[in-house]
């Protein structure tokens, strides 16, 4: 954490900017129901590095590789904003920075009835926010009901 | 790790190096061999029962599919300031020995890193997180002990300024009795430790904690560890033995909690199908056609959780992410350990969720309760503790040798 604070979190922003600058939203990342190009933010507050980006039909999916080991996967429309998120790892990441605008709908919904601490699964409005796992292993997904790519497969969600 | 492991070798050679030297005995001239005295071996079974869990402000929280035991926790030295706990869960798909604040009198000692701070831990669950102090217990269950164990105490009252890094991993703040399920719980996986790279790496889970706390590595021997990867003996791994449930359910079902594997005349493997998992405590399942890579077999789940979107699912408000389906459904599956052994044509029921709950309110015990999975979510079916009723399962822990295979495995 140390490593991005103060001025250097600065440093480490605008570099992450000139990066996209240069090389064009490919390399972008976001957080959800943002455009791909507030990227900068989630790669330098997660501490992480981009791994690799593949263009789909209607959507670009963007890997980024958290220090810890968690895979994180942004998904972002073609010409729009990150409609979907989906992480599997160790830990899960910082989803105040993943799920922006989203995170307190998420945090304050109302729990299930039976729960055990493996799963989750959340509908609030437009947003589902999903997970299964156990300790040493973890996934999620969180998506925005409404904008997903038409004829998107929730399978691919992962 | 390594250090653990080392010190345990050490333990047995010491063992070994005084049993031979009791054991001797003799002279050849003697007309009688002399018997060795055969150690008393530890008594190596807790028991355990599902039932409606720890009561809160005289109320039982209700729980489901749940199994829990007792333990004895005392501070590290000390015979007398010690504290007995009840419903404390098992589960072997977590690690370590984790005690809620406010059920605890003792003070423990929480551990010091050498960078002056004090060592607090983010337990992360699929749906929320756990802060607490890590603090360090003599931990006697049955007959065992391990000594000094790093555990985490959760809710614990000197450290509740919570790192925005921890809750910023989101849901459920499950840092009481009532949101956490239970008085504490036992991880007792198949691994020893809760964090795979916690001594280089820091990842959100270990703080130091000072004026504020701070992501920090944590040498292995100050992390929390399953408590049986320290026990003296009857260390390699438990079995959990329980009886079958009634199909609708029952009140309470009890078993056994029996550590170690062939260690003692109680815990012989037989002849069991043992399957493998891999470094995330996994192995694959094969149902409806699909075989799922990151399947696993989980005390800690209430319920058997997979993909079909064939089966219809409640409708009441908090359950409907669990099946319903008019009939109860007889299914298939067959698992594959890491190793290629197979356990086929096994067969679980899928009954309705809101029928069987509301048919026996007192129930606690629900064999048939089956819940959904998001489909294609990392290919998995999770086995929960339904899977242990009327069975004899062995977790063997990674690194760990049984007459039968080395852990990591699961074994029916």
């Amino acid at each position: 954490m140390q490593l991005f604070r103060s001025g250097e979190i600065r440093i480490a922003a605008l570099s992450g900017a000139l990066l996209v600058a240069a090389l064009g939203p490919r390399m972008a990342c976001a957080t959800l129901g943002e455009p791909e190009l507030t990227v900068q933010n989630d790669v330098a507050q997660l501490r992480a590095s981009t791994k690799s980006s593949e263009d789909r039909v209607g959507y670009r999916i963007h890997e980024i590789q958290l220090p810890g080991g968690t895979l994180l996967r942004e998904f972002v429309a073609t010409g729009g904003n990150v409609f979907a998120v989906a992480w599997n790892g160790p830990t899960k990441p910082n989803l105040r920075q993943v799920l922006g605008k989203y995170f307190d709908t998420y945090a304050s919904a109302p729990r299930p009835t039976l729960v055990d601490r493996r799963h989750m699964n959340i509908q609030q409005g437009d947003l589902i926010v999903q997970g299964g796992g156990h300790m040493r292993a973890l996934s999620g997904r969180a998506y925005l009901a409404s904008a997903l790519p038409s004829g998107f497969n929730l399978g691919d969600l992962q | 790790m390594a250090f653990m492991r080392s010190l345990r070798v050490g333990f047995g050679v010491a063992l070994c190096l005084s049993a031979i030297s009791c054991g001797g005995g003799g002279d050849d001239t003697a007309g009688t061999p002399t018997t060795p005295p055969t150690p008393t071996p530890a008594v190596n079974t807790a028991t355990v029962i599902v039932d409606q869990g720890p009561t809160v402000n005289g109320s039982p929280i209700g729980s489901v599919n749940t199994l829990f035991t007792t333990v004895t926790v005392c501070v590290p030295g000390s015979t007398t300031n010690c504290q007995t706990i009840d419903h404390i869960q098992v589960d072997t798909g977590s690690y370590g020995l984790r005690l809620l604040a406010p059920v605890l009198t003792l003070t423990l000692p929480v551990e010091t890193l050498s960078s002056g701070g004090s060592l607090a831990e983010c337990t992360q669950f699929v749906d929320g997180y756990s802060w607490g102090s890590v603090a360090t217990a003599d931990l006697t269950i049955a007959g065992e002990t391990a000594k000094s164990l790093p555990v985490q105490v959760i809710g614990d009252p000197n450290f509740t300024n919570i790192p925005t890094e921890c809750s910023s991993t989101g849901g459920t703040q499950e840092d009481t009795v009532v949101t956490f399920g239970a008085n504490g719980i036992l991880g007792v996986g198949p691994f020893a430790l809760d964090c795979g790279d916690c001594d280089t790496t820091t990842n959100g889970l270990y703080f130091a904690c000072a004026t504020s706390c701070t992501d920090t590595t944590v040498p292995d021997a100050m992390q929390v560890a399953n408590p049986v990867t320290l026990f003296a003996a009857d260390n390699n791994g438990i079995i959990i033995d329980l009886p079958a449930a009634a199909p609708a359910g029952a009140v309470t079902l009890s078993g056994s909690l029996i550590f170690g594997i062939d260690t003692q005349s109680d815990n012989q493997s037989g002849t069991q199908t043992v399957l493998t998992v891999d470094g995330n405590a996994e192995l694959a399942m094969t149902f409806n056609g699909q075989t799922l890579a990151n399947s696993f077999i989980d005390s800690g789940s209430n319920g058997i959780y997979f993909a079909d979107s064939s089966i219809s699912t409640c409708t009441t408000t908090g359950l409907t992410t669990f099946y319903c389906p008019a009939n109860t459904l007889n299914l298939g599956l067959s698992i594959t350990g890491a190793n290629g052994t197979m356990a086929n044509n096994l067969v679980f029921n899928v009954g309705n969720a809101e029928t069987m709950l509301n048919d026996n309110p007192t129930f606690n015990v629900f064999p048939e309760l089956a819940g959904t999975l998001p489909a294609g979510n990392a290919g998995s079916f999770d086995y929960g503790l339904a899977f242990f009723y009327g069975k004899r399962v062995a977790v063997a822990v990674d690194g760990d040798t049984t007459s039968v295979g080395t852990g990591p495995y699961i074994a029916f």
